[in-house]
């Protein structure tokens, strides 16, 4: 066997998987320098061996499949392999980089927090990007889901990581739960379309799933549209997202931009040849995608906690991803996949360096005056809002997004009924990436401008230009991926450009008139995400403790019920048949008998009474007796 | 011979464990590991050698056959699947983890080695016999050991739930006995050979209620609701050693049982009852989920994730797809593994703090990282996070169950959502939080570490392999399918 050149794909979740083993498993006592070094260095080598890769798969050849081992289980092969292609070149080396810069930016983050927090920190990031590339280069669905549910599980621990916060943990366990409930769904769609196909590769399963009757093709796809929404906090599963900022900033950066949340897209653009197949799925899709983007953007619009803001933002805008592929644009998506990341973990990053200045708090409030106070990261900050907003030719933001409503614009009516409410959520999107903008031009007293650490800025620099050097990349990308731009007629064209500036005049509104910003501090019900956490309480999660509670007897009845039948049942058996022979019948004839006994004998002692001539006279009466029958046994 | 020093070992070194006191300080401990480790040798030995000639089938690897007493028809057979010598394997592994957790146990210590030899002979007889009275001997003689550990060593109301263990358990097994004796009585000439009893023919009506009376011995050990109420109690109040070979022996008994019998002596019994053992299992496996969402009790609560995990066996291998059944197998192995690990580590939590209540437990990832991070491992077991050998034994169950019935999958599927609910309770409970009084306490020493790192293996080794313990059980499984398959 001659050594492949897609053997290097193995290569590249394993850097990271060893920091974490090493700072899992290692030596009792490591260095703060070490704990940083190692995490750092396992999230930079990923990205040399991707690059090379990625850099390869554009000299021509990427189509490769790189088997790990086979399985077999009766009839069926499952054979694991990592897998090549435009698509997981592109992810892979976004996630890469990615993971890279916010670990990076970590060291400085978390220089703060003890030996072996900072260690179980870098750890779980260093697991959590390993888990990630794993499902991206997965050339099946065994390793593809492998790294999706582990991904759930390093969410939990670093949504957690605040321990000792209750709050932190109740986040935690909440992101957990209902994106198990997405993982579930997955697991099921892709334990069926195993079924079909015989295999769990993906070049296979696919086929077999496109090949199988309509019914069932419709349910597989509508199972993993389940697992992409939960994952991806789409509506209505959007309520973890907003929660699970307990964690640190870092992990929101990412968990939002190249992780996770991302993940459910990128899972759709992988199905996106089976899900095709599915029309109806594909409607939903558009139909999730644009609703959530609009509700995303809405809602981000009346948060006063600058990560929260973010984090309906990620909603809104993963659900951008899902309105093209649900339009059958993939292609588009994963480009707008590419630029989210960039500019989100951007914003995140900059957020973060701002707002720690302020002792914790992660108000909007916070950002008054960090144009004057940390100047750089808030240039950063406006450089990656830019990319969100959208603004014309300069931003790679524009055209990922300007890419994705002229595919709605160009789906027919339905998909101009999708572009309108696009739109409203492009406004929106503007509405919300300035207001922070805006509050940081506010002047305060006494600035003394600082910069942060080596290893904050670089990667926060870096992401800056990169939101900018991405933009004329966004259309070659597209066509890497084997997609065809979408133009729209050149009027459309320039709405959509006109629609960041529109979001801009109103975010200056909302933040410099004083009666609209006071409108929007007290829209209590906006902010609280529709609600959708009190539906699920009153349906699921009450529901489920009475039923706990009674069952445990905590309410007054017996704990474990059906177990203690068995024991009721013996009882009533005891009751009915043993306790009439607890006084054995048997045993009172005897008894009886004895007594009898007894008194007979008491009675028979009077015939003892010592005197002799009692006892010559029963003599007497005996020999008569006997006298008189020998007497009578001689009659004949 | 191999497969006889299986049996014998323990059952005799149990007798000298009693006596080895009196030679000197640790002597039963060090005898017991040697003895253990004595029969892990002869396990490979019967493994690795020849395959038997006069095996009934190309699945069993090692076989021995004594006439015990012919005028009875009572012979000493043993034969070993490879599901038999995993779970062989498991049983000798876990009764060399039981000596090394109960190194402090001072009380009657001879008579305490002596129980734990004889609970895994006892469970070694169960998996290797193949005359049914041997076998319904071995699986009676099995509660005695268990019910000495529980009420001797035990916690708490310990003679009481001794009792409970003993009465349910030994009831149950009249079901066994009785089935048993019907089918030797029944048989062409004496004999308790099993092989003999599969060719014979019996009577698809016998056959329900044979079944049904085998079934009811083992629902009892796996456990399965209504049946199960022994197990939280027994559990809770065992000695760390009584709860590991409880979760990791008996209950793999009573799956064992109906892996390997409904479908070689009842094949039409199986198809009539096999809807009622889905449902069970699909009803257990959710029931004790739930239940152990409500559980303050920390074994308790790993007491009812076994009821929801053996249930999931139980679909497994009432579902009669190959799938559901590897799947079932390959539960059996891991949930021995992970459910001892997680009772081993509450064991050693409660010997340091003396409480076992989760509302008095917590922030053990600040005063015991490497307790906190044993704990975060077998959490992701319970939970069958894909790469532990947990995951595999249910999505292999729950592809079999979309073959059988797409309801039951999702059944299956809920459960592994509520698995969440209870694992994080457990974690939230124990290693997050601030540290509460009882939990400043001292980090796991090497030989708590040692057991917990074997397990440990034995759980992500077949969940990242998984090819080593598929190539095993796949004999095994396709013999006991065989004859359900229907013409």
């Amino acid at each position: 066997m001659s050594l492949s050149p897609f053997l290097a794909l193995l290569l590249v979740p394993m850097p990271a998987m060893g920091a974490f083993l090493l700072l899992g498993l290692g030596p009792a006592h490591l260095e703060r320098r070490a704990v940083q070094t190692v995490g750092m260095l396992g999230a930079v080598a990923p990205m040399a061996v991707m690059l090379p890769l990625g850099a390869y798969c554009l000299a021509g050849v990427c189509d490769g499949v790189q088997p790990i081992f086979d399985l077999t289980v009766g009839d069926a092969v499952v054979a694991l392999a990592l897998k090549l292609d435009p698509l997981s070149a592109l992810v892979g080396v976004t996630v890469t980089a990615i993971g890279a810069c916010v670990i990076t930016y970590s060291v400085d983050y978390m220089a703060k927090a003890e030996v072996p927090d900072q260690r179980r920190y870098f750890a779980l990031m260093n697991l959590f990007l390993a888990s990630m590339l794993c499902m991206v280069l997965a050339g099946d669905s065994i390793v593809l889901f492998l790294g999706w549910e582990l991904m759930g599980l390093c969410s939990f621990f670093l949504i957690a990581y605040h321990v000792t916060s209750a709050r932190a943990i109740a986040a935690g366990r909440k992101a957990f739960l209902i994106t198990r409930v997405a993982d579930a769904l997955l697991l099921a769609g892709l334990l069926l379309l195993f079924l079909e196909a015989g295999s769990v590769r993906l070049d296979a399963l696919i086929p077999a799933g496109i090949a199988t009757d309509e019914v069932r093709r419709g349910l597989i796809a509508a199972l993993l549209l389940g697992g992409a929404l939960g994952k991806s906090a789409q509506i209505p599963f959007h309520t973890w997202l907003p929660s699970a900022m307990a964690g640190p900033t870092p992990v929101s950066a990412l968990l939002h931009s190249a992780t996770m949340v991302a993940a459910g897209a990128f899972l759709l653009a992988r199905f996106a040849p089976f899900l095709q197949a599915a029309p109806l799925v594909m409607a939903a899709t558009a139909v999730f995608g644009a609703a959530t983007a609009l509700f995303g953007a809405v809602s981000a619009v009346f948060q006063k906690d600058i990560k929260r803001l973010l984090a309906y933002s990620s909603i809104s805008q993963i659900g951008f991803m899902l309105l093209a592929i649900g339009l059958g644009a993939p292609e588009v998506a994963i480009a707008h996949f590419v630029v989210h990341a960039i500019f989100k973990s951007l914003l995140f990053l900059s957020a973060g360096d701002m707002t720690q200045m302020a002792r914790g708090t992660t108000d909007i409030s916070a950002m008054r005056g960090a144009l004057w106070a940390r100047p750089l990261a808030y240039l950063a900050f406006v450089a990656g809002a830019a990319s969100l907003a959208g603004i014309p030719v300069i931003t790679a933001g524009w055209f990922s997004k300007e890419a994705i409503l002229a595919a709605a614009w160009l789906a027919g009516p339905f998909g101009v009924l999708l572009w309108l409410v696009a739109m409203a959520a492009a406004v929106m999107t503007a509405v919300y990436a300035f207001r922070p903008v805006f509050v940081g031009l506010t002047r305060i007293d006494r600035p003394r401008p600082t910069v942060g650490g080596l290893f904050t800025n670089v990667p926060v620099v870096a992401l800056a230009i990169a939101t900018f050097a991405v933009a004329p990349l966004v259309e070659p990308m597209v066509a890497f991926l084997g997609g065809v731009p979408p133009h729209p007629p050149r009027a459309v064209e320039l709405l959509g450009a006109a629609a960041p500036f529109l979001g801009m005049v109103m975010a200056a509104a909302l933040t410099f008139v004083p009666r609209l910003s006071m409108r929007v501090s007290r829209a209590r019900r906006l902010r609280s995400g529709i609600r959708i956490d009190g539906i699920y309480q009153v349906t699921f999660v009450q529901p489920f403790v009475g039923l706990v509670r009674w069952l445990t007897g905590q309410k007054g009845g017996i704990a474990d019920p059906v177990g203690t039948l068995p024991i009721l049942g013996a009882e009533r058996l005891t009751a009915a048949v043993v306790r009439p022979f607890a006084h054995d019948p048997l045993d009172r004839g005897w008894s009886r008998f004895s007594a009898g006994l007894v008194r007979g004998w008491a009675a028979g002692r009077r015939l003892q009474t010592g005197r002799a001539r009692d006892y010559a006279l029963a003599l007497a009466f005996g020999l008569a007796l006997i006298l008189l029958i020998a007497w009578g046994t001689t009659w004949r | 011979m191999a497969l006889t020093a299986l049996i014998v070992l323990p059952l005799l070194g149990g007798v000298a464990a009693l006596l080895a006191p009196r030679l000197g300080r640790d002597a039963e401990r060090w005898l017991s590991i040697g003895l253990l480790a004595v029969a892990l040798i002869a396990l490979v030995v019967a493994w690795t050698g020849a395959p038997p000639e006069d095996a009934p089938g190309e699945q069993w690897l090692a076989m021995v056959r004594y006439q015990y007493a012919p005028a009875l028809g009572l012979q000493f057979l043993l034969a070993m699947d490879g599901l038999s010598a995993a779970l062989v394997a498991v049983s000798l592994v876990l009764g060399i983890i039981s000596v090394i957790v109960s190194w402090n146990i001072r009380k009657d210590s001879g008579l305490f080695h002596a129980c734990l030899l004889w609970t895994v002979a006892a469970s070694n007889g169960v998996f290797l016999s193949m005359d049914l009275l041997f076998f319904a001997f071995f699986w009676e003689l099995m509660l005695v050991p268990s019910f000495l550990l529980i009420s001797i060593w035990g916690h708490g109301d310990r003679e009481a739930v001794a009792l409970k263990f003993l009465v349910f358990n030994a009831v149950a097994g009249l079901g066994l006995l009785a089935g048993v004796f019907w089918m030797a009585a029944t048989a062409p000439e004496i004999t308790f050979d099993a092989f003999v009893f599969a060719e014979m023919g019996i009577p698809p009506v016998a056959q329900v209620w044979l079944l049904l009376g085998f079934a009811l011995a083992f629902l009892t050990k796996l456990p399965a609701p209504p049946l199960h109420a022994w197990l939280p109690d027994a559990h809770t109040m065992a000695p760390t050693a009584g709860s590991i070979l409880l979760a990791g022996l008996l209950l793999k008994t009573g799956a064992y049982g109906l892996f390997r019998f409904p479908g070689m002596l009842f094949p039409d019994g199986f198809h009539v009852l096999a809807p009622f053992g889905l449902a069970l299992g699909a009803f257990g496996t959710i029931y004790g989920a739930v239940l152990a969402c409500g559980q303050t009790d920390a074994k308790r609560l790993v007491a009812y994730t076994s009821v929801a995990h053996m249930s999931i066996v139980l679909m497994g291998l009432a579902g009669g797809v190959h799938f559901a059944m590897m799947g079932a197998g390959v539960e059996m192995i891991a949930h021995a593994f992970s459910a001892s690990a997680l009772f081993l580590l509450i064991g050693a939590l409660y010997d340091r703090v003396g409480t076992r209540d989760l509302r008095e437990l917590g922030g053990l990832m600040q005063t015991s990282p490497r307790f906190a991070a044993a704990f975060a491992v077998f959490f992701s077991a319970a939970l069958a996070m894909p790469g532990t050998a947990n995951f595999l034994g249910e999505a292999l169950v729950i592809t079999g169950m979309f073959q059988v019935n797409w309801v039951l999958a999702a059944i299956a599927l809920v459960s592994l959502v509520i698995s969440v609910v209870y694992a994080t309770r457990l974690l939230k409970r124990i290693i997050f939080g601030v540290p509460s009084r009882a939990c400043v306490t001292q980090d796991l020493d090497w030989a708590e570490l040692g057991p917990i790192v074997v397990l440990a293996t034995g759980t992500l080794l077949f969940g990242l392999l998984p090819q080593l313990l598929l190539v095993v059980l796949e004999p095994a499984v396709d013999a006991a399918l065989a004859p359900l398959a229907r013409p």
